[in-house]
């Protein structure tokens, strides 16, 4: 994941996290307002009901003990009481229930047990009940509201009943109740105030330059639940509904309702009940960012931390192909690189590794100048293990072949040497031969491998294809002591010889199948020349395309060598004297003879054909011959002379036993010298390598070889 | 090789036939008495070819003629020991007719 993503995921966590937890909050402090205010409401009608109560109650009793008993009184007496006591209206009640003495004349006479809400007065002449209060309700004979309270005289014999207009609660707020508001004003969590119909405010004794009006206190009235219609006197009660006022810059929620007259708002700021909520929000906030920030900067790292190790890997990936390229360039470098063109053979190879480097090898090289070894070999396993081995393997064989030039012989010692140095158990099968450029038998020797493919390339009777036989020896480093056989087969000029490993044989198709021998008998069979460069890559192009779209899975190795022609040489050997150089120089003459006498049969039309440069030859023969013959002390000398036709040309070589000299290392001596001046002598090699077109020398064996191509 | 030679008064001319190599040049060698010869002609017109062996004569003879005061000549040398003479340098130094 993105640094960026990351960090926009925690962002909107974060933000519907603090959601949720803003509307639970914020649910659960309305919850919390409205019952506050439920609460409030309630308990303040319960105490103004209690405080007016208790008020009348003491009034009524005083009555009660003004009267002593109920008897009849005159209108004018009971208004005086009523005029004293501040109160609306006073009536003396019979045990009968029949209004025996009121300052209210249309009362006198009533019977308080007709209608039904004076019937629950009767409950006062039982002798128990002590009090009977009802709420406000409208008058039986006015437009006014009146609230009555009975007690009884004593013994329940009649009792005195007192009625309270909402008028008078005006006057009784501001002086009687107006503690209940006090005890309220201030009050963070509570505060209360009484309105008068007027939307004046009577819960306090206001002071001049106080606010006398809800609007001046800073109320919006049309945005109460009844939009003020209390102020008309036109409200219903119970309204409870909670509303919401800005008072001195603060939210507060309201709660409004109707009592005596009046109304009752409660006023709770909102920051009461929201501050817990916005608190906890902060507090949330605070933790929540912490959390998630600290989670996303875990996450980040995490993720960075994935991204250095995505880019150590593929540092190490780039590190290691490079390491295998390397592995692959020197394992390529390990395999031959093209032999010098020859008249006699042609020999073309290759291996495709299945991964970078691979186990099979193939090896090709001349033990002398008319040996050719070669061989093919495939490791088991693939990779770099393989590889490794393959490099020992292909050494060990190499410089075995060279020692011994048997195959057979080479092939037991270096498998010896392989089993000794096979720690990981890997085993080689190879298929290795010795091709003698002078008669075309090829010596082999099979460890277990794949029987090569002999193109027998007489043009008269068409080209014929079939398996060398596929008797084998035991696969190379297997089993210690194991002396391996050497076989033969002979090639004819114009015959081909394809090697091959199991990759060819055993490449897959798409549906699983092998490619197998007969495949490849066809693809050989489709070569249209006997060329080994053409018959290579028709066999790696069948296989290619016989394996579409698969991937290879071993590595792949074909080599193919043409023998082209038996060499025209004439070898003879001389003894180190005059006569010896005389012989070799009539030697020479043979070689180009056109006449039944001639050495050989077959060079005589090549000979007659290179006759024109038998002088140079001769000039050749004697400065490098005479040169042995004076200066090395050998004990004889060996005259090889080589027809080659394609490039026309002779090559001779001479090899003795005598002292080590190369003549090539020689300078030249100065022929601007004046003829005075210069040795006599010396000349010889100079006018060999300018007459020639290429010398050579090695020493081997502790012999001479000095090489003089001449075209 | 065949030797021909002909002495005119103090001219001495060589005719070689052959090869004149390591074999035959000692004999050519052994041959060439110039006692009161001025002029040595060597007729290569019928030598196939001539190795250092010989170069060593016509050098030895040259030199010795250069010291009496005398001259050496070679006539009609063919291609190959033309092409001798060029490779050793010896054709500015030896007086050669074609």
């Amino acid at each position: 994941m993105k640094k960026g993503q990351i960090v926009a995921a925690a962002a909107v966590l974060y933000v519907v996290l603090m959601g949720v937890a803003w509307t639970i909050g914020t649910r659960q402090a309305a919850q919390k307002t409205e019952a506050m205010l439920d609460y409030a409401v309630s308990d303040m009608r319960v105490s103004l009901d209690g405080v007016i109560d208790t008020m009348l109650e003491h009034l009524a009793s005083i009555a009660v003990r003004h009267f002593k008993k109920a008897d009849a009184h005159s209108l004018e007496e009971v208004a005086a009481v009523a005029e004293a006591f501040d109160i609306d209206e006073i009536s003396v009640v019979d045990r009968e229930g029949r209004v025996i003495a009121t300052n209210d004349p249309d009362s006198l006479g009533v019977d308080m047990l007709v209608k039904d809400e004076t019937r629950p007065f009767a409950d006062l002449t039982n002798g128990v009940t002590q009090v009977v209060s009802q709420p406000f309700r409208r008058h039986a004979y006015g437009n006014s509201r009146r609230k009555y309270l009975g007690v009884p005289f004593p013994g329940g014999d009649g009792y005195v009943q007192i009625g309270l207009d909402e008028s008078r609660m005006d006057r009784m707020i501001s002086a009687q109740l107006a503690f209940l508001f006090d005890a309220q004003v201030g009050d963070t969590l509570c505060y209360l105030c009484a309105v008068e119909k007027t939307g004046k405010l009577v819960s306090k004794q206001l002071e001049d330059d106080m606010p006398q009006t809800l609007a001046e206190l800073g109320f919006d009235v049309s945005a109460f639940p009844d939009s003020g219609a209390f102020l008309l006197g036109e409200a219903e009660e119970g309204t409870a509904k909670t509303f919401v006022q800005w008072l001195a810059g603060r939210r507060v929620f309201c709660r409004s309702f109707l009592f005596g007259g009046h109304r009752f708002i409660i006023i709770e700021p909102a920051d009461e009940f929201y501050g817990s909520r916005n608190m906890i929000a902060a507090a949330m906030a605070v933790l929540l960012a912490l959390v998630l920030g600290g989670f996303a900067f875990f996450l980040v790292r995490i993720s960075g931390d994935s991204e250095r190790i995505k880019a150590f890997y593929r540092a190490a990936d780039a590190a290691r192909a490079k390491e295998m390229e390397i592995a692959k360039t020197i394992q390529s470098s390990a395999l031959p690189a093209p032999l010098e063109a020859s008249s006699y053979f042609r020999l073309s190879a290759s291996m495709s590794p299945a991964r970078e480097i691979g186990g099979d090898f193939y090896d090709f090289f001349m033990l002398d100048s008319t040996h050719l070894a070669f061989m093919v070999a495939d490791v088991s396993g693939k990779g770099v293990s393989a590889a490794l081995y393959m490099m020992t393997a292909k050494t060990l064989i190499k410089d075995a072949l060279l020692a011994f030039r048997d195959p057979a012989e080479a092939f037991s010692r270096a498998n010896a040497e392989l089993c000794r140095s096979n720690t990981a158990n890997m085993f080689l099968t190879a298929w290795g031969g010795v091709l003698d450029l002078e008669t075309g038998l090829v010596t082999f020797v099979n460890a277990g491998h794949n029987p090569p493919v002999k193109t027998e390339g007489d043009k008269d009777k068409g080209r014929v294809s079939k398996y060398v036989t596929k008797k084998s020896g035991p696969v190379m480093a297997f089993m210690d002591g194991v002396e391996y056989k050497s076989r033969t087969l002979s090639l004819n000029p114009g015959d081909t010889l394809f090697l091959y490993t199991d990759g060819v044989t055993e490449a897959l198709d798409h549906k699983g199948e092998l490619f197998g021998e007969e495949r490849l008998m066809d693809a050989i069979k489709a070569v249209p020349e006997p060329d080994p460069k053409m018959a290579c890559n028709v066999v790696r192009m069948a296989v290619a395309a016989f394996a579409e779209g698969v991937p290879q899975a071993d590595d792949l190795t074909v080599l193919a060598v043409e023998y082209l022609a038996r060499p025209l040489r004439f070898v003879r050997s001389f003894p180190p004297t005059q006569e010896g150089i005389a012989s070799a120089s009539e030697y020479l003459d043979e070689c180009f003879r056109d006449d039944p006498d001639a050495a050989r049969e077959d060079a005589r039309e090549l000979g007659s054909r290179l006759s024109p440069l038998a002088p140079a030859l001769h000039v050749i023969l004697d400065e490098i011959c005479s040169n042995i013959v004076k200066h090395s002390g050998a004990s004889g000398f060996e005259v090889d002379v080589e027809l080659i036709a394609e490039p026309a040309g002779v090559k001779l070589t001479f090899a003795d036993d005598g002292e080590p000299y190369d003549p090539l290392s020689h300078k030249d001596p100065d022929t601007t010298l004046p003829a005075e001046e210069r040795p006599i002598g010396g000349l010889g090699i100079m006018m060999v390598r300018k007459m020639s077109e290429s010398m050579s020398y090695e020493r081997v064996h502790d012999r001479n070889y000095l090489t003089v191509v001449k075209r | 090789m065949n030797i021909d030679k002909k002495q005119d008064n103090e001219c001495l001319t060589v005719k070689v036939e052959g090869r004149l190599d390591t074999n035959t040049s000692p004999e050519l060698e052994a041959e060439m008495t110039l006692d009161g010869v001025k002029e040595v002609v060597f007729d290569f017109s019928m030598l196939e070819y001539i190795s250092s062996a010989g170069l060593r004569v016509l050098m030895t003879v040259h030199k010795s003629m250069a010291a009496s005061g005398g001259a050496m000549k070679i006539l009609h040398p063919n291609a190959m020991v033309r092409g001798v003479f060029e490779i050793t340098g010896l054709d500015s130094v030896f007086a050669v007719e074609a």
